[in-house]
C-alpha cells in the first residue's frame, strides 16, 4: 500500500479563524460577483486548468481561500494564470472566472 | 470698400477662436507622436500616397461616399451638409472675386458679402451667382430639414437607433441646425429691401416686401445679421469640444493613415486623432449585438470614444465589448475601434513582475516528428473531436505532423492581451515562438482563430507558414492529397469573428464544405455574420446573457433548414451546442467523416 493517492490530499488540516481573517476585500471581492457564491467546488475550474496541468496552480482553492480572507500569496499564484478561459466554458454555474481572476487581482494586487 | 460692421465681430472671433483652437490640437498631437510614427510621416509624405490622400478627403469629408454606402439617404444628409456648406463658402469667395477683381476682402467681407453689397454701393447683379448661391444654400437647408427629421424618424434614414448626445454635442447640433434657416431669413430682408437675389431668397424677399411693413423690416435687418453672426460663432467655439471636431480631425487622420501610421496595442499620440474623427453618427450602435440582444445601451463604439475622450472612461465600458468587428466594418470614418478598445485595457501597471510564468522555463510537452506543427490551442482541447478528426486528416494525407500541445501546451497569449496585459503575454509569445523553432517546423497548422490571428499578427515567425487548418484542409483536397465523397448533406457555415473579419478567410472553409455537401448561407454571413458571444474580449457579460447572444445566432443559422450546423472555431462551436439542441460541428469533424480511402 505504497504511495497510494486518493486524490484527496489537496489540504492539509488546519485551523480557519474567520473571526480574525480580515474579510473586507473577501467582502469587496463577493459584493462585486455575487455570482461567486453559487459555486459548489465542483473543481471543473482547476480540472481543465491550462495553468494547473503545468503546475500546482489550484484555482478552486485559490478563491476558496479568498473568500475565508486568506489573501497570503494570492497574488502571486493568481499571475501563474494564463487567462485562456477554459474554467468559464467548463463551469456547471456559470460564474464568469476570468472577470473573477482579473478582479481579484485588481483588490489584491497593485494596480 | 468698407467691411466694417458691429455685428461681424462675434463671427470673427469665434473665427480666430476655432483656429487657435484647432491649430492647438493638431500640433499637440502631432509633436507627441513616437518618434517611429514621426519617420513614418518624413518617409511617405513624398509619395503618391499624399495625392491619394486628398482625393480621399473630397471622397470622404466632404461627400462621405461611405456613408451613401450604408443609406442613400443618410449619405445624401451627410454630403449636403458637409459639401453644400463647402461649396457655398467658395462659391461665395469666387462671387466676391466676380464683383471686385483681385481686390484683398477681409474674411467677413467673403462671409457676409451680402450685406456689404448696398453698403458699399454695389446695385449690379450678376445672376449666375445670385441663382448658384441660392441653390446651394437650398442643398443644405435639405441636409438641416433631413436632420431635424431623422431626430423624429431614424428608420426613414436606414438607422434603427441613433446616438444619445452629451451637452456640448447639444449646443453645437441646435446652433448648426439654425445657422442656415437664420441665414436664409437675414439675406430675403437683403432682397426685400435693397433687391437682386436669386430663386429662393429673391422670392421670399419679395413676398416680405409686399406682406411686412417696411419700417419693421429695417428694425428687424441688423438684429437678423447679428443672430447669424452669433450662431456661427456659437458653432464655432463649441466645435473643439463637441463631436463636430471630426470635420476637422478626419482630414489629417486620412493622411496619416495613408502614411501607414496605425494604433498600436499600447496607447499613443496617434490614437487622439482616431478618437476625435468620431462623428459620432451612430452607425456602430445597431450592428452591436449587445445592443440588439441585450439592450446594453452604453458601451457602443460611439459611447466607448466619447468616453475615452473625455476621460471618462470607466473599466467596465472598456471591457464590455465582444470585439466582435461588426461595427468596425460599418464606421465611415473608418476607425480602428478594436485596437482602441483593446489599448484603453493596457493596465497602467502592465509590466509583469519578473518571476511571472518563470514555470515556462525549459517546458515541452510536444510528440510527435514533422515539418508540419499542429497547434491545437487552449479551446480546442476542449473540443476533443477536433483534435481526433485532425489526427485523422493528418494521416489520411500522409502527413508527418509534430503536435505541439497534445499532452498540454502553453496559451497563445491572446486572452491575456485582449484583457490588456500585453507585457505579459509577451511571455507566452516568447515561449511558443522558441517551442516552434526548436522543433523546425515550416508550416504551423492550428484549429483555432484566436490563437492564429495573434500568431500571424503578433508574433515573430519569419520563415513558418501560419494556416487555419480550415486553409490546410482545402489544400489537402485541392492537391489531391486528401481524398473525400461527395454527398447531399447540408451546411450552414457560421463565420467566426476572428477567422473572418479579423483575417479576411472567408472562402476555405466554405470550398471544403462544398467538396462534401451542400452550403446553404444565413441570413448575415461573411462580414456581416454574428458573433457567437462567448468572446474572450468580454469579462463583463455574465453566462445568461452570453447564453441569449448565442440563441439568437444559433436560431438564425438553423432558421435555414440545414441538416448541420458548421463551425471552425472550438469557441463557436461550444456556443452553438450549448444554444441548439443539435450537436454543431466543426469543418475538420465534417471533413473527417467523409474521407475516402
Amino acid at each position: 500500500m505504497r504511495n497510494l493517492n486518493f486524490g484527496y490530499g489537496i489540504s492539509r488540516p488546519r485551523a480557519i479563524d474567520l473571526d480574525n481573517n480580515d474579510l473586507r476585500k473577501s467582502n469587496d471581492i463577493i459584493a462585486e460577483m455575487p455570482e461567486l457564491q453559487a459555486c459548489i467546488g465542483c473543481g471543473s475550474c482547476t480540472a481543465s486548468c491550462t495553468a494547473g496541468n503545468l503546475t500546482d496552480f489550484n484555482f478552486r482553492k485559490l478563491h476558496t481561500a479568498v473568500r475565508r480572507g486568506e489573501y497570503k500569496g494570492a497574488y502571486e499564484e493568481l499571475n501563474k494564470c494564463m487567462l485562456c478561459g477554459k474554467c468559464r466554458l467548463v463551469c456547471p454555474r456559470g460564474i464568469n472566472t476570468r472577470a473573477l481572476i482579473m478582479l481579484i487581482k485588481r483588490k489584491l494586487g497593485d494596480f | 470698400m468698407t467691411f466694417d460692421a458691429p455685428f461681424t465681430i462675434p463671427f470673427t472671433v469665434g473665427c480666430f477662436f476655432l483656429l487657435v483652437a484647432i491649430a492647438t490640437k493638431w500640433i499637440i498631437w502631432l509633436v507627441r507622436l513616437p518618434r517611429t510614427d514621426k519617420r513614418l510621416i518624413r518617409r511617405n509624405i513624398l509619395s503618391l500616397e499624399t495625392l491619394k490622400g486628398v482625393w480621399e478627403v473630397i471622397r470622404e469629408s466632404l461627400l462621405h461616399v461611405r456613408i451613401f454606402r450604408v443609406n442613400p439617404m443618410l449619405g445624401f444628409m451627410h454630403a449636403s451638409l458637409a459639401f453644400g456648406w463647402f461649396l457655398l463658402i467658395l462659391v461665395g469667395w469666387i462671387e466676391t472675386i466676380a464683383y471686385l477683381g483681385m481686390e484683398w476682402v477681409p474674411l467677413q467681407g467673403h462671409v457676409f458679402f451680402k450685406y456689404f453689397m448696398p453698403v458699399n454701393g454695389i446695385t449690379e447683379h450678376i445672376s449666375l451667382f445670385e441663382q448658384l448661391m441660392d441653390a446651394l444654400l437650398l442643398v443644405v437647408l435639405i441636409g438641416v430639414a433631413m436632420a431635424w427629421f431623422k431626430r423624429l424618424r431614424s428608420k426613414f434614414m436606414g438607422m434603427r437607433r441613433t446616438t444619445k448626445h452629451v451637452l456640448f454635442d447639444r449646443i453645437a447640433l441646435s446652433a448648426l441646425w439654425f445657422i442656415f434657416p437664420t441665414r436664409l431669413i437675414a439675406e430675403s430682408m437683403n432682397a426685400a429691401l435693397y433687391g437682386g437675389h436669386g430663386f429662393l431668397t429673391g422670392s421670399i424677399g419679395g413676398w416680405m416686401a409686399n406682406t411686412i411693413p417696411h419700417e419693421t423690416l429695417v428694425t428687424l435687418y441688423d438684429p437678423s445679421w447679428w443672430v447669424y453672426s452669433s450662431l456661427l460663432c456659437l458653432f464655432f467655439v463649441a466645435l473643439p469640444f463637441s463631436r463636430y471636431m471630426h470635420i476637422f480631425t478626419e482630414i489629417p487622420l486620412i493622411f496619416l493613415r495613408r502614411w501607414k501610421l496605425r494604433p498600436t496595442a499600447q496607447r499613443k499620440s496617434y490614437d487622439n486623432f482616431e478618437v476625435e474623427a468620431c462623428s459620432r453618427c451612430g452607425i456602430c450602435i445597431d450592428p452591436c449585438q449587445l445592443q440588439e440582444d441585450l439592450g446594453i445601451n452604453d458601451t457602443q463604439s460611439v459611447y466607448f470614444l466619447r468616453d475615452r475622450r473625455y476621460n471618462m472612461l470607466s473599466l467596465k465600458i472598456a471591457n464590455n465589448c465582444l470585439m466582435c468587428g461588426r461595427c468596425e466594418t460599418k464606421c465611415p470614418v473608418g476607425i480602428n475601434l478594436n485596437t482602441l478598445r483593446l489599448n484603453s485595457r493596457a493596465k497602467r501597471r502592465n509590466i509583469p513582475h519578473e518571476g511571472r510564468y518563470k514555470y515556462l522555463q525549459g517546458l515541452d510537452r510536444s510528440s510527435g516528428n514533422g515539418k508540419v506543427g499542429f497547434f491545437a490551442g487552449c479551446m480546442t482541447s476542449l473540443t476533443p473531436g477536433v483534435q481526433r478528426s485532425m489526427k485523422e486528416i493528418f494521416d489520411a494525407a500522409g502527413d508527418d505532423v509534430w503536435y505541439a500541445d497534445s499532452e498540454g501546451g502553453v496559451c497563445c497569449g491572446r486572452p491575456l492581451m485582449l484583457s490588456g496585459e500585453t507585457d505579459a503575454a509577451r511571455k507566452m509569445m516568447e515561449y511558443n515562438s522558441d517551442l516552434f523553432r526548436k522543433h523546425g517546423i515550416t508550416t504551423l497548422v492550428t484549429s483555432c482563430p484566436i490563437c492564429l490571428r495573434v500568431f500571424k499578427e503578433n508574433y515573430d515567425l519569419e520563415g513558418i507558414e501560419i494556416v487555419h487548418h480550415t486553409e490546410y484542409i482545402d489544400r489537402l483536397i485541392a492537391s489531391g492529397r486528401l481524398h473525400v465523397e461527395g454527398g447531399n448533406e447540408s451546411y450552414t457555415y457560421h463565420d467566426p469573428c476572428e477567422l473572418g473579419r479579423g483575417l479576411g478567410i472567408y472562402d476555405e472553409p466554405r470550398r471544403v464544405l462544398a467538396a462534401v455537401g451542400r452550403i446553404i448561407e444565413p441570413q448575415h454571413s461573411r462580414r456581416d455574420a454574428l458573433c457567437c458571444g462567448s468572446s474572450l474580449a468580454n469579462t463583463v457579460i455574465d453566462d445568461g446573457q452570453q447564453l441569449r447572444i448565442a440563441q439568437r445566432m444559433t436560431r438564425e443559422l438553423e432558421a435555414t433548414g440545414c441538416d448541420v450546423v458548421v463551425t471552425a472555431c472550438p469557441l463557436c462551436n461550444k456556443a452553438v451546442n450549448r444554444a441548439s439542441s443539435r450537436p454543431a460541428e466543426d469543418v475538420a469533424e465534417v471533413v473527417a467523416k467523409k474521407i475516402t480511402k
